[in-house]
């Protein structure tokens, strides 16, 4: 699991240029966006970033503009952290996503689950 | 954010507050360019008064003291600050009307915002920090015109500057876009591209079809545009309506070339509150515009 340190999360009042800079400085195809409560509002991904750039034909400075909250997915596909390592990465290649965000019972953001981490996990574990 | 979802309120102590906002009625925001003289400025407000009592449609006077972006060292600079407020505060108290003016200079941000209802940011100055902030500081709603060299989703930057600095009462007002030199063009797009930042818009139709200083040292402007694009601009959604008016354009101190002339007042107003009314009927029934939504 990536610790909330370690991959991009914005507030709800975030645009989405600072969601494509913040993927860029951690190098991660996701942002989770939270609210005032810490809590988990939903996330964007590059692919949606890609699928925005094929349906918005704005100039590229009015899509910086937008509000990241515009472009979410809201209900995204999210794990327990209680889910195992084996669950999780079956899951990922089962709904083909490279990312699984790690909600308490409280939609609180306790971190995210990437596959290279799962990868590097069950290569070393097999 | 939802387009324009929040209201204002304008309007202090003896004057009736009116509200600018989504499913609202239009409200209308004019008068002369510059205060002229105390005589000029009563004649204007009673007659301004006089149809918009008949049409039923709430209004804000507005008219400035300072006119500092006169494109000539020679134009008309203004009443000056003192003698402005003066008389703003005697239409307010005379015809119990909101007024609004706007400043350019930050030292006097705290006297227009003792006086006016609504304090202006001129198009001009619509990025500056400092006027921002000191708009913002005198605790009034805000009118932020979009500079005519802005994007309209730039204009957030600029409300995030008034929303920091504790102001949540802001409209925003299209009044034309620089193509080239010399010369506006009108992009009423930008006005659903603003009140995504949620609050009210409002149309500048005497400055949109302005023609900046194309007439060497003073601007021209083209206003048979006018009528049709006070039109278009309600059909596509504001909540004001902002005209500057003057009993006789061609002596106007300031702006003589796009003023309207007050004899034409009240039907563009008449024909305006129609289209509002009728925009607001449509959006009720049948929803509304987004067809973009995933």
């Amino acid at each position: 699991m990536l610790p909330p340190s370690e991959f991009p999360i914005l507030d709800n009042k975030a645009i989405l240029k600072d969601a494509l800079e913040k993927m860029s400085i951690y190098k991660l195809g996701i942002a989770c966006i939270i609210d005032e409560n810490k809590k988990f509002i939903g996330l964007i991904t590059d692919g949606d970033v890609r699928r925005i750039l094929l349906t918005i034909q704005k100039p590229l400075s009015a899509l910086f503009m937008e509000d990241v909250l515009d472009h979410i997915s809201k209900n995204p596909i999210s794990i327990s952290p209680e889910m195992s390592i084996y669950d999780a990465t079956k899951l990922i290649g089962e709904k083909w996503v490279w990312d699984l965000p790690i909600l308490s019972r409280k939609k609180e953001l306790l971190g995210l689950f990437h596959l290279h981490r799962a990868l590097d996990f069950c290569l070393d574990t097999y | 954010m939802p387009a324009t979802s929040k209201k204002i309120s304008i309007g202090y102590d003896k004057v009736k507050p009116i509200m600018i906002g989504k499913g609202l009625p239009l409200v209308f925001i004019g008068g002369p360019c510059a205060i002229e003289s105390y005589d000029h400025s009563m004649y204007m407000a009673e007659n301004i008064q006089k149809i918009c009592v008949e049409l039923n449609i709430d209004w804000v006077f507005k008219s400035c003291y300072d006119k500092d972006c006169r494109s000539s060292p020679d134009s008309y600079h203004g009443i000056g600050l003192q003698e402005g407020m003066k008389i703003l505060s005697e239409i307010r108290n005379n015809f119990g009307v909101p007024v609004v003016s706007d400043f350019s200079d930050v030292n006097d941000g705290n006297s227009v915002g003792e006086v006016c209802d609504l304090v202006q940011i001129p198009a001009y100055l619509c990025r500056q920090t400092s006027i921002l902030k000191t708009a913002a500081k005198t605790g009034r709603p805000v009118h932020l015109k979009k500079g005519q060299f802005m994007s309209p989703w730039n204009m957030k930057n600029s409300v995030k500057k008034l929303e920091i600095n504790g102001c949540e009462q802001i409209l925003l007002t299209e009044r034309g876009t620089f193509y080239g030199y010399n010369m506006l063009v009108n992009d009423l797009t930008s006005l659903p591209i603003m009140s995504k930042t949620g609050y009210p818009v409002c149309y500048d139709a005497t400055h949109s079809i302005q023609l900046p200083t194309s007439m060497g040292s003073i601007s021209g402007g083209q206003r048979e545009f006018i009528p049709g694009l006070v039109r278009s601009a309600v059909a596509i959604g504001i909540n004001a309506l902002f005209m500057e008016v003057h009993d006789n354009p061609v002596k106007a101190l300031s702006d003589s070339n796009t003023v309207l002339d007050l004899k034409y007042l009240k039907q563009i107003l008449n024909q305006a509150i129609q289209m509002h009314n009728t925009y607001l009927d449509i959006i009720t029934k049948y929803g509304e515009d987004n067809v973009h939504k995933k």
